[in-house]
């Protein structure tokens, strides 16, 4: 399968002089299209640093992130804006919804933020995407009526909303229960299966990693082991 | 539109703060509307009184002698901001009464030209407004201070030494002390016989403008058009200028403050909310949210704020402006329309330029600063 995503040395320091910390050092790596993998590590090791560069949410001090094909560490502001309204998908570890607005509105922001009026097709998609997440009947409930495990598949379905071909989970499931936990890895299968969107999921927890095809595991800023799930499995 | 939207809904999400500010401009546009209407008026007014019925502009010879009725005509074709323009015969004329003699000032034109400059017909008091010959209009003051009333005879000396009596038609208020007491008022061909003029002849004419603070720019004009000697008001009447430029100036500097407090207001509240909305802000660039669009959001924000306010303003302006109405003052407040387009315009562009430095850090703001932060 194509290269969706391609990581090239990339490093990212923060700071200068005696007071520098490089966080990440020539980390590369490939993702392709339609793969579920995670990457772990303990917390401060740089996974975090990592998944905010492929995101575009953060510019490296050197090396190239290129996805689909292009080179996105070249992009100004408007540019990157665009690629995360159009590309990409972030779960974070927090729901950040907007509490001013309802189920419904923050679902379809992503497609209001790309200047698509939800109507039609568009429609019939979020109305999809809310039945895939057990969220039918709440559309039209405020963000903060919900509760937390409801607030995350509603974060679930923004990152759907624009048909991302990336979805990027910064753990995902780090304030939800353990029922709710496996809700969300779940639907996230689900969506990778049914639609074909390739996930990349960070965790410091392997037992959550397990559950992933492939583990890209960041220590100390580099990237030490990229392996099939069954070889960490056994390893563990 | 999607940051109008956002901008509505961020302002509905603080109900309290967002009445507080719009509460806050109202006041400050309403006083300005007040203030600046008050002083307007006010203004008018006084002008009204001091030039309203009289002469902005004379046009005489300089040695006394007669100049031609025809130059009034000319004049009214020639200018196009007279209002009006007629041909006077002016003479004094002494009333002897008891051990006194009491000086008039006496003005002699057709009734209705003499109407169209010192609005005469609408300040009768007692008799009625018609100038026949051999009939005069009289003061309030004069008629009140010498127990001459409508139908009494007038006996006055003229200039060459003769008498003449006239018959008293009406007696005038001018709103002035001295032209209430001083001033008298003939027909044109009494007055000409009183001064031996012909149908072609008078002493001066006298100019109206459409805006009384054009005639220093007009006066001169005349003057050279025709030969003659131009008196305008302006010039005669400096101290009362210099009072009114100064309520002009304290008035302005008023409304300046009272906008200057109205765009602290604002851009205070703006950049509280800025603060109070990063997070959201944040999240909104992190899903794709460009710059622009995000410092939109603030920019309607102080546009709704400053409309809302602005209305707010208008109202309220209008309800002082009426309750002033109900106050026992010898004047009542004209609002002005433009004056009230101007505010308003002014109103909603502070709220916009209060709006700046928080778009602006908005529109810089890293999602990935929201995002550290958790």
């Amino acid at each position: 399968m194509a290269d969706l995503l391609v990581v090239d040395a990339i490093e990212k320091t923060y700071g200068e002089g005696d007071t520098a910390t490089r966080a990440l050092k020539g980390v590369s790596f490939t993702v392709a299209e339609g793969e579920f993998a995670s990457i772990v590590g303990q917390s401060g090791s740089g996974k975090s640093t990592l998944l905010n560069l492929i995101g575009l949410l953060d510019t490296p001090t050197s090396g190239q992130v290129l996805f689909g094909g292009k080179n996105t560490t070249t992009l100004g502001r408007k540019g990157r804006a665009r690629v995360r309204n159009e590309g990409l998908g972030f779960v974070f570890q927090f729901h950040y919804l907007l509490p001013e607005f309802s189920v419904w509105e923050n679902l379809t922001m992503p497609a209001q933020i790309a200047g698509r009026t939800v109507t039609g097709e568009e429609r019939d998609r979020a109305l999809q995407t809310l039945t895939l997440l057990g969220l039918e009947g709440l559309e039209h409930k405020n963000a903060n009526q919900l509760s937390g495990g409801q607030k995350q598949r509603v974060a679930i379905g923004r990152a759907l909303m624009n048909r991302p071909r990336l979805i990027l989970a910064d753990e995902p499931t780090g304030n939800l229960d353990t029922a709710n936990t496996a809700v969300v890895y779940e639907l996230f299968r689900t969506i990778n299966a049914e639609i074909g969107t390739t996930f990349l999921i960070v965790t410091h927890d392997r037992a959550v990693a397990q559950q992933t095809d492939r583990i890209l595991e960041v220590r100390d800023g580099e990237l030490v082991q990229d392996v099939r799930n069954d070889y960490v499995a056994a390893d563990t | 539109m999607l940051s109008l939207r956002i901008a509505a809904r961020f302002l509905r999400s603080s109900p309290g703060q967002s009445a507080l500010i719009i509460s806050g401009i109202a006041v400050g546009i309403a006083t300005q509307i007040f203030v600046g209407s008050l002083i307007t008026s006010l203004q008018a007014d006084l002008l009204d009184a001091a030039v309203g019925s009289s002469p902005h502009i004379t046009l005489r010879a300089s040695d006394g002698a007669t100049i031609s009725t025809y130059f009034a005509e000319d004049a009214e074709a020639m200018e196009p901001r007279i209002s009006t323009a007629i041909a006077v015969r002016t003479f004094s004329a002494i009333y002897a009464s008891g051990g006194e003699s009491v000086p008039l000032a006496v003005t002699g034109a057709d009734a209705a030209d003499l109407d169209s400059i010192y609005g005469l017909s609408e300040r009768i008091t007692t008799g009625s407004y018609r100038l026949g010959a051999d009939e005069a209009l009289v003061g309030a003051r004069f008629s009140e201070t010498y127990d001459i009333e409508a139908g009494d005879a007038l006996e006055v000396l003229l200039p060459d030494g003769q008498r003449a009596d006239y018959e008293i038609a009406g007696v005038f208020d001018l709103g002035q002390g001295t032209a209430n007491e001083r001033f008298a008022f003939v027909g044109a061909t009494t007055a000409a016989g009183a001064l031996g003029m012909n149908d072609d002849e008078c002493s001066a004419i006298q100019v109206q403008l459409t805006d009384p603070f054009d005639s220093a720019e007009v006066a001169p004009v005349l003057g050279e058009a025709f030969g003659v000697e131009s008196l305008d008001w302006q010039a005669e009447n400096e101290e009362l200028l210099s009072g009114l430029a100064a309520q002009s100036g304290s008035s302005i500097m008023i409304q300046i403050f009272v906008l200057v407090a109205v765009a602290l207001g604002i851009a205070s509240t703006l950049a509280i909310s800025a603060v109070q909305k990063t997070r959201q802000i944040g999240i909104l660039k992190a899903i794709g949210m460009g710059d622009s669009a995000a410092g939109r959001i603030f920019l309607w924000q102080a546009a709704l704020l400053g409309a809302g306010g602005t209305l707010g303003g208008i109202g309220l302006g209008y309800g002082l402006i009426w309750g002033f109405s109900l106050a026992p003052v010898p004047f009542s407040i004209r609002p002005e329309p433009t004056f009230i387009a101007i505010s308003a315009a002014i109103g909603v562009s502070v709220a916009l330029a209060s709006s700046v430095i928080p778009a602006r850090s908005t529109s810089r703001l890293d999602p990935i600063e929201v995002i550290q932060s958790g």
